[in-house]
């Protein structure tokens, strides 16, 4: 069994492009939160959300021609380019099959699949573009990472929604534990779509400006997008090219809840934190912080503090949600979990719950590093994902030893 | 890495079971399915290789399926049939180990452009449906199953169209390889409609086909007294987009060395499309070749998942076959690669 | 037929739909939760329906109210201004 690292990150992010600016980001409490761009929102009561303005693929990438690639694609793809920039891998690699990509998405490429349907109530099916359609597949996300970094071993797209960046990670972590591969670039990739903006208006879990998670008057998620990528390699192979190494992946825990494919589920979410912390070989007083999933709906921020709760005991480590930054990146945000949770190992820090204002009396036992970024040495560190389908998955981080 | 198939659910435009699929890709033809009155939208062709008669309120009945879209509804049929063929039944002892990977290409792509499209012609754009935004997600599916049959275990949807199946094979024999379960329910699905149809004719991949075919993959272990129908041994995948390589051939080595199997002894192929000599630069040209895409159109991600079902076909009527290792293989337009080998 | 029940037989069959149950299988006071495993999101489709056949708003928070047949009807006759 081969132990795996963490050697690049690739954040293209609504609060930094690139490592450096995101953990600006994250130290500062940025917001991305702003008025929607990507389409025409004025018909909602809400209409804002995290999006990437800034975002110009043909300014990160060198092989993927950008349009032949949709959005959460080209999102993918930027992000592996800029983690392997940052992991110093020189490519392509000596044995191109001995890397591979693994990427997370709830929506794939929802864009072109709304560029599609609205040639459809434009003109009927038949003027809907076959260039469209071929870029709909939503394999086409881990395809574009290794088209663009030259990778030849195994690419594959996880669609398990909201925790698939999570999942990624544990795949990819998996294969290269069993010497499957030398290095995998994971994470993953989403953009914001009027669909799920609408779909989540009408659930009553999408606010009007702020996400603040964990505080009594949180009223739900800002949609969101980006890529998150990170470049996982083995320790072997990190220390014979003499990499930087930002921390350990330690393991990761998946299991269903079962139960209903919108609500979550406390004692399943608490499995899955056991399972993790199981798989990884630590205890939960081992585990210094928690990135949480942390949507900011009502019912999302209880079950899972109360999930916490029934796993920690009287000791719950502080907790964050980057997502009141970012807003709700849906299959990338566990990857954007990821990064956080590594980089506040790297270099000391939490993260913090910004837009938080009020304690929750119901989550008396939360602390959530609010507003403010905190000073902290983090040995170990959870990074939970919960996810539609009852798809949850956790990955466990430590400081290299 | 290897897993036991104990189970399996087909269901396809040539019926419910791997020997009429095996009839049906052996006769050649493409099993053409009246498919004129299902849908009020005009549809590329009149007869298409789609599922006859899926009544799914007869199969899971009223309650939970009326919103269900039928991708869901073929893959939660499938995955049942599954479990009772390979005679698992879930319960609180067990239901945490056994799980669920499916694969697949978009999701629902109906169930998706549906709900997008309420939001442009409703007076307000957020008039959607609540109860069928769960469908938007891709896995939709795999989730639905699993709240059906009360599975726990490792619950995953992978993405890879015409290599979405074997994909899901060599994630599902990782997390069996590692213990995380002792059983997973493993396949494809597609739904026929208007949405697909047109894909496939507007992007020359048609006609587009329709079937949901799901394997009980055991962990092979002592106390396992199934007598498995096969043995998946391994699965290999990689990206080779340059045309002048032959990425498939290399897969197809790999895929052959882990198993420890000697490409010479390989007995049969499978697949969506093949040649009489195809991969002959590897395995015998004497080897038999079998493609499902003919006989039932474009399968996407059900494709892998009939050719296995092909192969269980050909174990099951043919005693010379038994023991011998055969192949299933694909090739994706965008140059991915995958081969799985499996002996029944 | 009375307008109270007309609008009763509207909405019965409305909540019915939504939940996947013969309109007679309704009964006037069962918990929808409880008696049907109504969830949010079936919740807020029949709230939908409602706003849509009878061209009124009725603010999400209502929900919490509208938990049996009855209880809708009570909520929709106070928003349309039903005199039943």
């Amino acid at each position: 069994m081969h132990r795996v690292v963490v050697t690049g990150l690739g954040p293209v992010s609504g609060i930094g492009i690139g490592v450096n600016e995101f953990t600006a980001g994250l130290r500062s409490g940025r917001s991305a939160a702003a008025p929607i761009t990507s389409f025409d929102a004025s018909g909602f009561p809400h209409h804002w959300a995290g999006e990437v303005p800034a975002f110009r693929p043909e300014a990160l990438l060198r092989r993927l021609r950008v349009a032949d690639w949709g959005r959460s694609a080209l999102f993918a793809a930027a992000a592996a380019r800029l983690a392997a920039m940052d992991a110093g891998l020189s490519l392509p690699a000596t044995d191109p099959a001995r890397v591979g990509a693994v990427v997370g998405t709830t929506s794939g490429e929802s864009t072109v699949v709304e560029q599609l349907t609205a040639e459809l109530v434009a003109g009927g099916y038949p003027t809907m573009s076959a260039e469209a359609l071929r870029q709909a597949p939503a394999e086409r996300l881990s395809y574009a990472v290794s088209a663009e970094l030259g990778l030849a071993g195994e690419s594959v797209t996880l669609t398990t929604a909201c925790s698939a960046s999570n999942y990624a990670i544990g795949y990819a972590y998996d294969l290269l534990c069993w010497g499957e591969a030398d290095v995998m670039v994971a994470g993953g990739a989403d953009s914001v779509c009027r669909w799920a903006h609408a779909g989540f208006y009408r659930l009553g879990a999408l606010t009007e400006h702020a996400c603040r998670p964990f505080d009594r008057d949180r009223s739900g998620i800002l949609t969101g997008e980006g890529g998150a990528a990170l470049v996982l390699e083995t320790l072997e192979h990190a220390r014979d090219r003499g990499a930087r190494i930002y921390a350990e992946v330690l393991g990761y825990g998946v299991n269903c809840d079962a139960h209903h494919m919108v609500a979550p589920n406390e004692e399943s979410v608490a499995a899955c934190m056991r399972l993790a912390q199981e798989n990884a070989g630590v205890k939960p007083e081992d585990i210094d912080y928690i990135s949480t999933h942390g949507t900011g709906t009502p019912a999302n921020d209880l079950c899972e503090a109360r999930a916490i709760r029934a796993v920690f005991g009287d000791r719950v480590p502080p907790v964050s949600s980057i997502k009141s930054m970012l807003g709700h990146t849906m299959g990338a945000a566990s990857g954007f979990g990821a990064i956080a949770t590594t980089l506040g190992i790297r270099h000391g820090f939490l993260p913090p719950t910004i837009n938080w204002a009020t304690p929750d009396p119901q989550l008396s036992w939360i602390d959530p590093v609010p507003n403010t970024a905190r000073p902290a040495t983090v040995r170990v560190a959870q990074n939970n994902g919960l996810a539609f389908g009852g798809n949850n998955a956790i990955t466990i981080f430590g400081a290299i030893r | 890495m290897t897993g036991l198939v104990t189970g399996w659910g087909v269901l396809s435009a040539a019926g419910e079971s791997v020997s009429e699929l095996l009839a049906a890709v052996r006769a050649g033809a493409v099993v053409g399915v009246d498919v004129r009155d299902r849908f009020d939208e005009p549809l590329p062709t009149a007869q298409a290789p789609a599922i006859a008669d899926f009544d799914v309120r007869r199969l899971l009945g009223r309650k939970g399926t009326s919103f269900l879209d039928r991708a869901t509804a073929l893959a939660m049929v499938a995955c049942g049939r599954a479990l009772a063929d390979g005679g698992l039944t879930p319960d609180d002892d067990n239901r945490h180990r056994i799980g669920v990977v499916l694969g697949t290409t978009t999701g629902s792509l109906k169930s998706t452009m549906d709900f997008s499209r309420e939001t442009l012609v409703q007076d307000k754009p957020y008039l959607v449906n609540p109860v069928l935004f769960p469908n938007t997600v891709m896995n939709c599916a795999s989730g639905q199953a699993a709240i059906r049959y009360g599975l726990r275990g490792v619950n995953a949807t992978v993405a890879g169209g015409p290599l979405a199946f074997l994909y899901a094979l060599r994630y599902a024999l990782n997390a069996l390889r590692r213990g995380y379960v002792d059983a997973l329910l493993v396949g494809g699905v597609e739904e026929y409609t208007p949405n697909t149809a047109w894909a496939a004719e507007l992007t020359g991949a048609g006609p587009a086909g329709e079937a949901a075919a799901v394997y009980l993959l055991r962990r092979p272990t002592p106390g396992l007294t199934e007598a498995p129908r096969a043995q998946v041994l391994s699965v290999a995948t990689g990206f080779q987009p340059e045309p002048s390589v032959d990425g498939l051939a290399g897969c197809v080595r790999r895929a052959l060395a882990t198993a420890k199997v000697r490409p010479a002894d390989v007995w049969a192929i499978a697949s969506g499309d093949l040649d009489a000599d195809s991969l002959s630069e590897v395995v015998p040209v004497a080897a038999q070749r079998w493609s499902v895409r003919p006989a039932l159109g474009d399968c996407q991600s059900v494709t892998g998942a009939l050719a296995l079902g092909v192969l269980l076909g050909r174990y099951a009527e043919d005693p010379d076959a038994r023991g011998r290792p055969a192949l299933i293989v694909g090739r994706s337009r965008d140059g991915a690669v995958a081969a799985a080998v499996v002996r029944g | 037929m009375s307008d109270r029940d007309q609008h009763m037989a509207e909405l019965r069959e409305i909540v019915a739909e939504v939940l996947e149950l013969e309109p007679e299988e309704v009964a006037d006071t069962a918990d929808f939760v409880e008696e049907y495993e109504a969830d949010s999101l079936r919740a807020i489709e029949i709230l939908a329906r409602i706003e849509k056949k009878y061209k009124v708003e009725i603010p999400q928070a209502e929900l919490n109210e509208m938990r049996s047949l009855k209880a809708v009807h009570e909520v929709v006759a106070r928003h349309a201004g039903w005199q039943d």
